[in-house]
């Protein structure tokens, strides 16, 4: 099988995968405790407006009509609307998936980059006391519990050095005020990211450190290692050419294993920050027991969740031409 | 001789050899954790790790004698006359109290206690899920495997926390019990465990002596729990630990998300209350405690686990 035929496969495994989650939520939101409508209905309502209700809501169809619909309406993005902003929930979300995409995606990236780089660097100097203190730190560091590390963040750099916001993505002054140029209000959202970002970097970078670092050790005592050696290669080369392409695979895996690992943070994070994206949404939703906004927030996240692992997959296939696929 | 007797005797001696046997075993096993002990003590991070964890099973048990002393150390209920607000570290409250006047040190003992509570049980039954799902995929492969198999890549890629945040709000209306997060992150967190017990399966499968079994007339559940089994346990034992760590994580960061049981005194339920009062700027004797014991004892479980793995895995002590 060839590369292209690889990807087809994953893509329509991914649509199945999806599809059988959008299923379950359907049977979860049907098995809640009471009515769909109780939420909505006064108690002054008469039967007969309850009976128009339900019949408005479509939930005195066969639940075989009522699944198919559902299905229909969320290929079309049609979500119905938030209890708590009384607008169409597609609107409202598609703003924060793009701000949790930025979020997410800046600290996977660069968290994979440095941590394949340290790690190549610390397996290198392996036995050493540099060596030591860094995968201690780095053990520190991936072990540590996020949401503490994120209000200590906020705590140092926000509250005592007052060096970035507390919260948030945006300063309401520098937008609302029409002379601000783009490049302002671009410095002014960086400026916001920093915290958060330095967050989820610092936790997703000190796992691919220690992933990479053990990739490289056992790679370092391949023969072709021993051989690359004898031929006195230069130690650079060696390290970056030889080792380091081969120990990266792992490290791509194990990125693509923790995907949901770093959505959880990313929800985590953005909760504490007052970032403005689809995880704290979520949270959000499910205080208020905004159950259309909770379900589509749910649902762009896992399909979000899915296309991480879908580029993922490409990318080691590209990276491994020996992959069976 | 009397038949009677013989029987009897028979018996007897079939409970001698049964003793022996057992204490053979038993002598077998103990051999075996001494030669397993000699490896984990040679890891310096491992011994450290078990160091760590001894200290919380202390703090664990003091949780128990600090309400006797006085009620006002009940971490729930127990509030100090004196103290009507957030005070810091005093001699009668070493760590100080929260908003309500309740002792600090009090809630962290506890929340030893609830999170070795949630950790062991939840890995436990996660991994005697993932066990049994991945002996069985393994074991039958063809239809059977490809089912579970291809539930488990939905389960992997499900984020588990926010699986358990959308169950919170459909089943318990926004807040779910202990026991229901147990159940919820067992039920979330099998698949790991799943899938390499199955690839174990597959390789154990091929060996000779599960041949020999086969054409000695042994049935299937025999040639599971005698010859395959066994061979899996510790591999499942290793997965228990690092389970342990993240059904500690998930609990916590539910309870700091506000989802989590407030009848219960855990370490992230104490982060939330410092952070929703607004104390996280004002009272560090508040903040600090229960995230450096959530980091630590998930350290704790890491390393330990780490050096379980070598055990396990010799390939790795040789680097």
């Amino acid at each position: 099988m060839n590369l292209q035929k690889y990807i087809l496969r994953r893509t329509i495994e991914i649509i199945v995968t999806l599809f059988i989650i959008i299923s379950l939520l359907f049977i979860l939101f049907r098995l809640a405790p009471g009515d769909p409508t109780s939420m909505i209905i006064d108690p002054e309502m008469t039967p007969e407006d309850i009976e128009h209700f339900r019949d408005a809501f479509g939930l005195n169809d066969s639940l075989w009509v009522q699944y198919v619909k559902y299905i229909f309406n969320i290929f079309r993005g049609e979500f119905g609307n938030s209890f708590h902003y009384d607008e169409p929930v597609i609107g409202i979300i598609w703003d924060k998936l793009l701000n949790t995409i930025l979020l997410f995606t800046t600290a996977t990236l660069l968290a994979a980059f440095a941590g394949i780089t340290w790690g190549k660097y610390i397996a290198w100097k392996r036995g050493t006391w540099l060596e030591a203190t860094i995968t201690f730190t780095g053990l520190l560091l991936h072990t540590i519990f996020l949401p503490w590390f994120a209000l200590l963040a906020i705590w140092i750099f926000g509250f005592k050095l007052n060096w970035f916001p507390l919260n948030g993505m945006m300063t309401p002054e520098v937008w609302l005020n029409p002379d601000t140029g783009i490049f302002r209000k671009v410095l002014d959202i960086i400026h916001h990211m920093m915290l958060p970002l330095f967050v989820l970097f610092t936790v997703d970078f000190a796992r691919s450190m220690l992933v990479m670092k053990s990739s490289m050790l056992d790679t370092l005592r391949e023969d072709y290692i021993v051989t690359a050696k004898a031929k006195g290669l230069k130690d650079r080369i060696i390290r970056n050419k030889h080792a380091a392409r081969n120990a990266m695979l792992p490290v791509v895996t194990s990125v693509s294993l923790s995907i949901a690992f770093s959505i959880n943070g990313s929800a985590i994070t953005e909760t504490v920050f007052s970032w403005p994206g689809l995880g704290r949404e979520l949270v959000f939703a499910v205080s208020n027991n905004d159950y259309p906004l909770a379900q589509a927030s749910f649902l762009l996240i896992s399909a979000l969740v899915l296309v991480a692992n879908l580029i993922s997959d490409i990318l080691y296939a590209y990276l491994d031409p020996r992959i069976k696929y | 001789m009397h038949p009677e007797e013989t029987k009897k005797k028979t018996l007897k001696e079939h409970l001698k050899y049964r003793y022996h046997s057992r204490k053979k075993k038993l002598l077998f096993t103990l051999k075996g954790f001494h030669a397993n002990w000699l490896i984990f003590k040679k890891n310096k991070m491992g011994l450290f790790g078990l160091g760590l964890l001894i200290c919380f099973g202390l703090m664990a048990l003091a949780s128990f004698i600090l309400p006797l002393i006085d009620p006002m150390y009940h971490p729930m209920t127990g509030v100090d006359p004196m103290i009507f607000s957030s005070k810091g570290p005093s001699l009668t409250h070493w760590l100080g109290t929260d908003s309500l006047g309740r002792d600090i040190l009090s809630q962290l003992l506890v929340g030893a206690r609830v999170a070795f509570m949630i950790g062991v049980s939840a890995a436990f039954m996660t991994v005697t899920i993932g066990t049994t799902v991945g002996l069985l995929a393994g074991y039958f492969g063809k239809t059977v495997d490809f089912l579970l198999m291809r539930f488990a890549d939905i389960i992997l890629v499900l984020p588990d926390l926010l699986v358990i945040i959308i169950l919170a709000a459909v089943i318990g209306g926004g807040k779910l019990s202990i026991w229901n997060i147990v159940i919820v992150i067992s039920l979330l967190g099998w698949a790991g465990t799943a899938r390499v017990v199955r690839s174990q399966t597959l390789s154990l499968k091929q060996r000779p002596y599960v041949d020999a079994a086969k054409i000695s007339g042994s049935s299937e559940f025999g040639i599971i729990h005698r010859h395959i089994v066994p061979n899996i346990i510790p591999l499942s034992l290793l997965y228990m630990t690092f389970r342990v760590t993240s059904a500690i994580l998930v609990e916590a960061a539910l309870s700091f998300l506000g989802f989590g049981d407030t009848s219960t005194v855990s370490w992230g339920m104490m982060l939330q209350w410092c952070w929703k009062t607004g104390h996280m700027f004002k009272a560090p004797y508040w903040l600090l405690p229960p995230g450096i014991s959530i980091s630590l004892i998930t350290l704790s479980f890491y390393l330990i686990g780490r050096a379980m793995e070598e055990i396990v895995n010799p390939r790795l002590r040789e680097r």
